[in-house]
């Protein structure tokens, strides 16, 4: 019959493809795909390579454990460019092409935001390292996995920081995005919920020359601190731009608009008591000495610069332990729920890949412990994090205090 | 007084937004008037000088001046040699060839910056001072130098354009290429000096935008949509409306702040622009025929 005629090149082509397909059991357990999708170009650039090293390294370190449920890790990079667009591209080719079963390590909320449909539609696991209140409110069947503190506990954090700074009239400058304007919306309502009252507040775009009249509106309202929530070069300008106008009020800016390229930017006399809350890792767990050692390794500085790195790190640990908990040949769903469980409070306190699955072959119930932080998720699955405010004082940043 | 100041204050911050683009939206309308295409490679070429600024500076042990001169002499070389490499070659063919081309060399530029250099901001480094206070209308330093620096550039371009052999030369191809070259200028020439202005107007541009934002990859492709409403706005081919539409643009949206608040003055250009055109297709200072 003419239906089943096959020619002799796809009779090859078929026993070809047969004989692949049976070596290939005979080479590799069963694997995971996880995608390594972060800000390697644009304006997170300064933490994107070393996420992707300590995914890596992370990865080599589950490998090396006889890997989590029965499956060895692979994972895929991919760079975000810090912009959605390119992002999404990324990631379609990770889950459709690659079939990678997670992303991990997006940075920024529009880019984290942008793919969050992609992978809720496929049912792949999106770890991030973004804010944005949406990720939380929009995250189904556990998919969506914070390692950075969300809106809500940056707000508090600022909160915590101008109360404890003695700052009695805060006003507020936010970039135009979810993640800035949502931050700042968590600082006011922290703040008048306590009964105080913000006394100005803009919201600013990005992309301009001069934020002279931003800054001048918030001015007229005399505030004694202002709450500024934006990226590294608004940040830079804004800040010079304050010290030329004469502005009296301090600033109190986010980690991730800092780092020493801010300093470089400013000098000593313009970035003078600046402060700075970010979300720090515990430099003396056991996790974070080992994630430390590999990212020195790997990029050849320390890895306490870089608390996104750690927290990408985190990732493919938490998701290792909950794949093991799950069990071998889970789907992604049953994976999703146990990823909470695995850093749980209440169970035994582990710090790497290889402690925890031992504990968790002999049925305990086990609380892992990672290198950006206790890893205790909320409902919403945002892992909170500690806090600790720093000050610029003759062109260092200077730890003042942790935050409770 | 009092009740003016806010209002002044608007009003520089505008102006000084409005003068910073009014370099690169030169570039653009003289490009148009005289190689009769739009040039999107011109936000990429302002880039380019702020690169070189910064490198320049660090060269010249910390000298601005330095850092300016490197860049103009580099940005200029780098105009001219897209001329001859690149658009001579499409003068013929359609306008869109020339501007696809100018889009790619815009895109080359920025991945080649950013391959080399990477994200990471950069900074032109000038002292930095405090404002002047007249009653409460504050003058920043800075806006005086780089104003001053504007009104230099400018004046050097109206100069060569409207007072030497060259600048009639140019002047006359613009007006009609084939009439020109029958006249006898050699367009070749003239081609290579409108291209070393464009050149320099850009790296003037982008040095002013670095001095006072900071030095990134999108530096230049970030301004081409407001350095190209001004140019279309004062009339393309009008040296004088992209000026005058740059900084008037500039100063609309920043008076327009305090009603339309900050997000919506940036799209208030845009409505200032769509409007002037309704009325007067040609622009501020365009005259019809240079538009054929």
């Amino acid at each position: 019959m003419a239906l089943l005629r096959v020619s002799r090149r796809e009779w090859a082509a078929l026993v070809g493809a047969a004989m692949i397909a049976a070596a290939a059991p005979a080479w590799a357990q069963d694997v995971y795909r996880v995608g390594a999708l972060n800000p390697v170009t644009g304006a997170g650039s300064t933490y994107g390579s070393g996420m992707q090293k300590s995914i890596y390294a992370a990865v080599a370190e589950v490998n090396a454990a006889g890997g989590a449920g029965g499956r060895r890790f692979e994972a895929l990079a991919e760079d975000t460019q810090t912009s959605p667009e390119p992002a999404v591209l990324a990631a379609k080719k990770l889950i459709e092409v690659n079939k990678a079963s997670a992303i991990l390590g997006t940075w920024s909320s529009s880019v984290s935001l942008a793919i969050q449909p992609l992978t809720q539609g496929s049912n792949t696991i999106l770890m991030h390292t973004s804010s944005a209140p949406t990720l939380f409110s929009q995250n189904v069947r556990n998919l969506g996995w914070g390692f950075q503190s969300g809106s809500k506990y940056n707000g508090r954090a600022m909160n915590a920081a101008v109360k404890n700074e003695g700052f009695k009239r805060p006003a507020i400058m936010a970039f135009n995005n979810d993640a800035a304007v949502g931050n700042v919306n968590a600082f006011k309502s922290a703040y008048e919920a306590e009964g105080g009252k913000i006394v100005a507040s803009v919201v600013y775009e990005p992309k301009r020359t001069s934020y002279r009249s931003e800054l001048e509106k918030v001015v007229a309202a005399n505030p004694d601190v202002i709450a500024l929530s934006g990226y590294l070069p608004d940040t830079t300008i804004i800040l010079r731009e304050a010290y030329e106008l004469g502005v009296n009020a301090k600033f109190i800016i986010p980690g991730w608009a800092a780092g020493p390229q801010l300093l470089q930017a400013l000098g000593p006399e313009v970035s003078e008591g600046v402060l700075v809350y970010e979300s720090v890792p515990d430099a003396n767990s056991a996790a974070f000495k080992r994630y430390s050692e590999a990212y020195q390794k790997a990029l050849g500085s320390s890895g306490e610069d870089n608390v996104f790195a750690a927290q990408a790190y985190d990732m493919v640990i938490s998701l290792a332990l909950a794949m093991e908990k799950a069990g071998p040949g889970s789907d992604n769903l049953a994976i999703a729920k146990e990823i909470r469980t695995v850093s749980s409070p209440d169970g035994q306190k582990v710090t790497s890949f290889a402690e925890g699955k031992k504990l968790l072959q002999a049925g305990q119930k086990i609380n892992y412990e990672g290198a950006s932080g206790p890893l205790d998720f909320d409902e919403d699955g945002n892992a909170v994090a500690i806090f600790a405010v720093s000050a610029i004082t003759k062109g260092k940043y200077v730890r003042s205090y942790v935050l409770n | 007084m009092l009740a003016l100041a806010p209002y002044l204050n608007l009003a520089i911050s505008g102006a000084v937004q409005g003068l910073v683009i009014a370099l690169a939206a030169l570039a653009i309308s003289l490009c148009f008037a005289i190689a009769r295409f739009p040039n999107a490679a011109i936000g990429d070429m302002m880039t380019f000088g702020a690169y070189v600024g910064v490198g320049g500076q660090a060269l010249a042990a910390g000298s601005i001046v330095g850092g300016g001169i490197a860049a103009v002499l580099a940005t200029t070389l780098v105009s001219v040699l897209t001329y001859l490499l690149v658009f001579r070659r499409l003068a013929s063919k359609p306008l869109v060839a020339s501007l696809i081309a100018s889009l790619g060399i815009a895109f080359l530029m920025r991945s080649m910056l950013t391959f080399i250099l990477g994200f990471d901001q950069q900074t032109l480094r000038v002292p930095v001072s405090r404002a002047m206070n007249f009653s409460g209308v504050r003058i920043l330093p800075i806006d005086l130098w780089l104003g001053g620096l504007a009104l230099l550039v400018l004046a050097a371009t109206f100069l060569l354009l409207f007072a030497t052999p060259l600048g009639r030369r140019m002047r006359a191809v613009a007006a009609d290429m084939q009439l020109a070259q029958a006249s006898g200028i050699r367009s070749g020439r003239v081609m290579i000096a409108l291209w070393a202005v464009v050149g320099a107007l850009s790296a003037a541009g982008g040095i002013m935008v670095g001095i006072k934002t900071v030095v990134t990859p999108d530096l230049g492709w970030d301004l081409l949509l407001p350095a190209f409403a001004a140019a279309v706005l004062g009339g393309l081919g009008s040296p004088v409306g992209a000026v005058v539409a740059g900084i008037g643009l500039g100063i609309v949206q920043e008076l327009a702040s305090p009603w339309v608040g900050f997000t919506y003055k940036i799209a208030l250009g845009f409505v200032a622009l769509i409007v002037v055109l309704l009325v007067r297709p040609e622009g501020l200072f365009g005259r019809p025929e240079l538009v054929r």
